[in-house]
């Protein structure tokens, strides 16, 4: 069953390192566009997410993500370039609304840090499989429960998919239109939602009793199935994030 | 309706993976079980039936005429298809306007709908159940309700997808009068099993299927007598066949009543 998630299977160096790790890079590359709030310097950071993402073989996946940031993009160069209260130097108008130099710059540094954000997250989600993510959180103390929480969510979209189609035929098969006017689908509304939102309720439970079952509630120690992966240069990459974090808050209180 | 024919039918849900190419069955007034295991195309085949898949060649024919314009509402007049889980379909909260719902759809009046869904629960047995809630009553209760939402349609054709399972003795009683009485009222049933024994029973007429393709079709006796094409396919001979020949019998039998008068007359 297809799950929701925007995971891309590959082999790259990316893929291969630790989920934790990359966890850090997203939280370590967001905290460094506030800590130096410089074009340059955010444009710096920015790059290394876009070649980590071309390096992960994942770039063209992050396009559409990307793609349908514009619009917030966009809406902030507008905003900030006519109505920033800072704005004095003008660059150019349209009719009676002027567009200045200072409202671009903040802009820019906005523009360029949702960027930052966009790209070290798709790095993340697009080159690590939630199952890989989940287990390795669990192993480092996090609740199972909430692991299990993040996965059926994952699941639980395209499985209510499928619930829905199956319920569609049922009713088209006693005769309710389901295509045509407004009017049609509104009225086709409950037959449908009702059989789904009764199935979704009665499948929680039975999950819920299925894994008391199998000792999920248990307080013993838990195992893990799969055998924990080897990610050989953790610790020095970990390393070297934190310490260019350190080196930024140094560089930004000194100068 | 006299005929339901499939010409040439092909179909796939995934263009790798063909579950029909170029299909060709018919069914008439004789009542039809189809077997096969899990994946052999038998949902496939009647949900192309009723119009809620569109074949990608070929034509699909009643009584001569094609349906390929017909949408599954519109085809719910002539065809009825009762559903595997009952779970896919209840939404109302009594069991009366539940059934009521599908012939309200095709145009009955409130008081022909009610009259045909009263008529339709007393031929499952729940006429005393019409105000209970649908949700509690058991599973098998709620089967016997879908089934009969889609009798209380009156349509010419009733397919039944898996009607005997999680049926007890008196529930599977039940589903054979039913079969029979649609069909002395001239209705085509059409009957997807997993169970033998009551396709043996039941049914005149019992086709085969094995991925995609009908590899048995004929007489209910003739086809189970094929041992060694239904092991092809995975698929057992009826208990009572398969004792008569652990007794040493050669004589093919698909009833147990047929067995024991058999056994008492050689006694």
């Amino acid at each position: 069953m297809n799950t929701m998630t925007l995971y891309v299977e590959k082999d790259s160096p990316v893929h291969r390192l630790d989920p934790l790790v990359k966890l850090l890079y997203v939280f370590a590359s967001i905290a460094l566009t506030y800590i130096l709030p410089e074009p340059l310097f955010i444009a710096g950071v920015l790059f290394v997410t876009l070649l980590l993402l071309v390096i992960g073989k994942v770039f063209r996946n992050s396009l559409p993500i990307l793609t349908l940031s514009m619009f917030l993009i966009f809406s902030l160069v507008i905003v900030q370039g006519f109505f920033h209260p800072d704005n004095v130097t003008e660059l150019f108008s349209i009719g009676p609304l002027v567009f200045y130099e200072e409202g671009l710059y903040v802009a820019l540094v906005l523009v360029l840090r949702v960027l930052v954000m966009i790209g070290s997250f798709s790095v993340l989600i697009l080159t690590t499989s939630p199952d890989e993510m989940v287990e390795r959180l669990i192993k480092k103390g996090m609740s199972p429960r909430i692991g299990h929480v993040i996965l059926s969510v994952l699941q639980l979209i395209p499985q209510m998919r499928a619930t829905t189609s199956k319920i569609t035929d049922a009713q088209r098969s006693r005769g309710m239109e389901t295509e045509g006017s407004m009017l049609t689908r509104i009225k086709a509304f409950f037959p449908l939602m009702g059989p789904v939102v009764l199935n979704s309720l009665n499948e929680t439970k039975e999950r819920s009793i299925a894994l008391e079952m199998r000792g999920f509630g248990s307080s013993t120690k838990k195992t893990f199935l799969n055998e924990e992966k080897q990610y050989p240069y953790n610790k020095l990459l970990a390393g070297i994030i934190i310490a260019i974090v350190i080196l930024g808050i140094v560089w930004r209180v000194m100068v | 309706m006299n005929t339901f024919e499939l010409k040439d039918v092909a179909f796939s849900y995934s263009p790798d993976i063909q579950i029909f190419d170029g299909l060709d069955l018919s069914f008439d007034s004789r009542t039809t079980a189809i077997v096969g295991q899990n994946g052999a195309g038998k949902t496939t085949l009647v949900k192309l039936m009723k119009g809620l898949l569109k074949p990608s060649k070929g034509t699909l024919l009643i009584d001569g005429e094609s349906i390929a314009k017909e949408t599954a509402a519109q085809l719910s007049r002539r065809v009825g298809l009762v559903f595997q889980n009952p779970n896919d379909q209840i939404f109302k909260t009594n069991v009366l306007e539940e059934v009521m719902f599908g012939p309200l759809n095709i145009g009955m009046s409130r008081s022909e709908a009610e009259k045909a869904a009263r008529e339709a629960l007393q031929k499952v047995d729940l006429e005393s159940k019409v105000d209970d809630n649908p949700y509690d009553l058991s599973l098998s209760e709620r089967k016997l309700i879908a089934l009969a939402s889609i009798l209380a349609m009156d349509t010419e054709m009733v397919i039944f997808d898996e009607p005997t399972m999680g049926q007890d003795f008196a529930g599977k009683e039940k589903i054979k009068a039913i079969i029979e009485e649609l069909n002395t009222e001239g209705k085509l049933v059409l009957c997807i099993l997993h169970d033998m024994d009551f396709a043996a029973e039941a049914f005149e007429r019992t086709v085969v299927m094995n991925q995609g393709e009908i590899i048995l079709d004929g007489q209910t006796r003739d086809v189970f007598s094929k041992k060694e094409v239904l092991e092809k396919a995975y698929l057992e001979q009826p208990y009572v066949t398969q004792i008569a020949h652990a007794l040493g019998y050669n004589e093919s039998f698909i009833h147990e009543s047929e067995l024991i008068a058999f056994l008492n007359k050689n006694a």
